[in-house]
């Protein structure tokens, strides 16, 4: 499923002093994907716009922390 | 000081709106120059800003000096509140 999160597992050693971090995440923002944009992109409406922080639907990318993953996720009310 | 009325929020949150609107449709426009359909929506805000831009300066006063906005009697662009104590 295409997400704009990705995760590894780094290496933990068993002589590791502290423990280890099994998964880790790194972003991957649309840009990545889009490269050079297209004309007639889907677009918010300037209220939306305005509390996405971008006009352009595709390059909406908002970041939750962990623990507001679950709550907040869709687009900007 | 004076109070501000509602209508004015709105129409200041209207003006944000479509500010922003311009600034993201002005830095596409850059690397697109040839994009007719967002050239025609930019000029639509621009002429949109323009409206809202006299509804909010009747309401709040000179938002910006330097003759980007008409000045009141007595000189008002440095009145409180400030866009930031609104």
């Amino acid at each position: 499923m295409f997400t704009l999160y990705k995760t590894y597992q780094p290496y933990a050693s068993p002589f590791d002093p502290c423990k280890p971090i099994k998964v880790k995440t790194y972003s991957t923002p649309p840009n990545l994907y889009i490269g050079f944009q297209p004309p007639n992109f889907p677009q918010f409406t300037p209220m939306e716009a305005l509390r996405a922080g971008t006009l352009w639907k595709p390059f909406y990318d908002p970041y939750y922390n962990p623990y507001e993953k679950a709550s907040k996720g869709g687009y900007p009310s | 000081m004076k109070q501000l009325p509602a209508e004015f929020y709105q129409l200041m949150e209207q003006l944000q709106a479509v500010d922003f609107v311009l600034v993201e449709l002005t830095l596409y426009l850059d690397t697109h120059n040839g994009d007719a359909e967002a050239i025609k929506q930019y000029n639509h805000y621009a002429k949109e800003r323009k409206k809202l831009v006299k509804a909010v300066e009747s309401i709040y006063g000179p938002l910006m000096p330097f003759g980007h906005s008409y000045a009141g009697q007595p000189w008002n662009w440095d009145d409180s509140p400030w866009p930031w104590q609104v």
